[in-house]
């Protein structure tokens, strides 16, 4: 993956990311509304990581607890929200590539067989647990 | 290299690269040597068609990024919710071109010579 390509689509999400929460934020959430996640649109059984977007405010408001019972990816999803663009400007302004060789050394981690099978098992429960809370 | 053997292998790989690089990989293929026909041959390039279909069915899972070997990229899509959606559809349409730009790298990493090393530039 080439750097600037990978910093765009960075900063791209990012910040679709901070106007998602934002605009959630700004209103109260409303179960019944048609959701934004497609397999849940069209099969009404929930993804791996829907609940998400309410788990992150949750944890703006400071309900940990709260926010680990509707979905424990929140988490992972708040703190690259917090650390992903900081590192990604900081890259840009002084020119150097330190988030491009995380990123690489980060996906050859993660295509280590064990680690893999690790992480897709992870997946998979939370997936489970989503189903059975109804999220 | 022959050019027979050099033209069987761009009608039958073609499908796999994009179709501006073609006349470029063939001029390289001719300029190789005879020995690496075998590791040329041997290559095992990933189906756009393919891609497309799973991007279709596990877009928002980001499974088609983890076939194509963009573990990071997948595991954005699936964290997401396949980017609210909306990733997932603009994939649909940069899978196949993505596959193909896949390809093209593996095809640079032969001709360099090396796994890893420098690879031949467009």
């Amino acid at each position: 993956m080439a750097r600037s390509r990978l910093y765009s689509i960075i900063a791209i999400a990012s910040l679709a990311g901070f106007a998602w929460i934002t605009y959630l934020h700004s209103r109260e959430f409303n179960i019944s509304e048609p959701s934004v996640c497609m397999i849940k649109s069209i099969t009404s059984i929930p993804c791996p990581s829907c609940g998400s977007s309410r788990s992150v405010m949750m944890i703006m408001d400071g309900n940990y607890l709260t926010a680990l019972k509707i979905n424990p990816l929140g988490f992972l999803i708040s703190i690259m929200l917090l650390v992903c663009p900081v590192w990604v400007l900081v890259d840009v302004v002084m020119k150097r590539s330190s988030f491009l060789r995380f990123y690489h050394t980060i996906e050859s981690i993660i295509r280590i067989k064990w680690v893999s099978i690790m992480m897709i098992t992870l997946i998979a429960t939370n997936w489970i647990w989503n189903i059975m809370k109804g999220i | 290299m022959e050019a027979q053997k050099v033209d069987f292998f761009m009608m039958t790989n073609a499908k796999f690269f994009e179709g501006q690089y073609l006349m470029w990989l063939r001029e390289q293929l001719l300029k190789l040597d005879d020995s690496r026909w075998p590791e040329v041959q041997s290559q095992q390039f990933k189906d756009p068609t393919t891609l497309l279909i799973v991007s279709l069915l596990g877009g928002n899972l980001g499974i088609d990024r983890f076939m194509l070997g963009d573990t990071g990229i997948g595991i954005a899509k699936l964290l997401t919710c396949g980017g609210l959606g909306i990733w997932s559809i603009i994939d649909w349409f940069m899978i196949m071109p993505a596959t193909r730009e896949k390809n093209l790298t593996t095809m640079q990493r032969v001709l360099s010579g090396s796994q890893y090393g420098p690879v031949a530039t467009v």
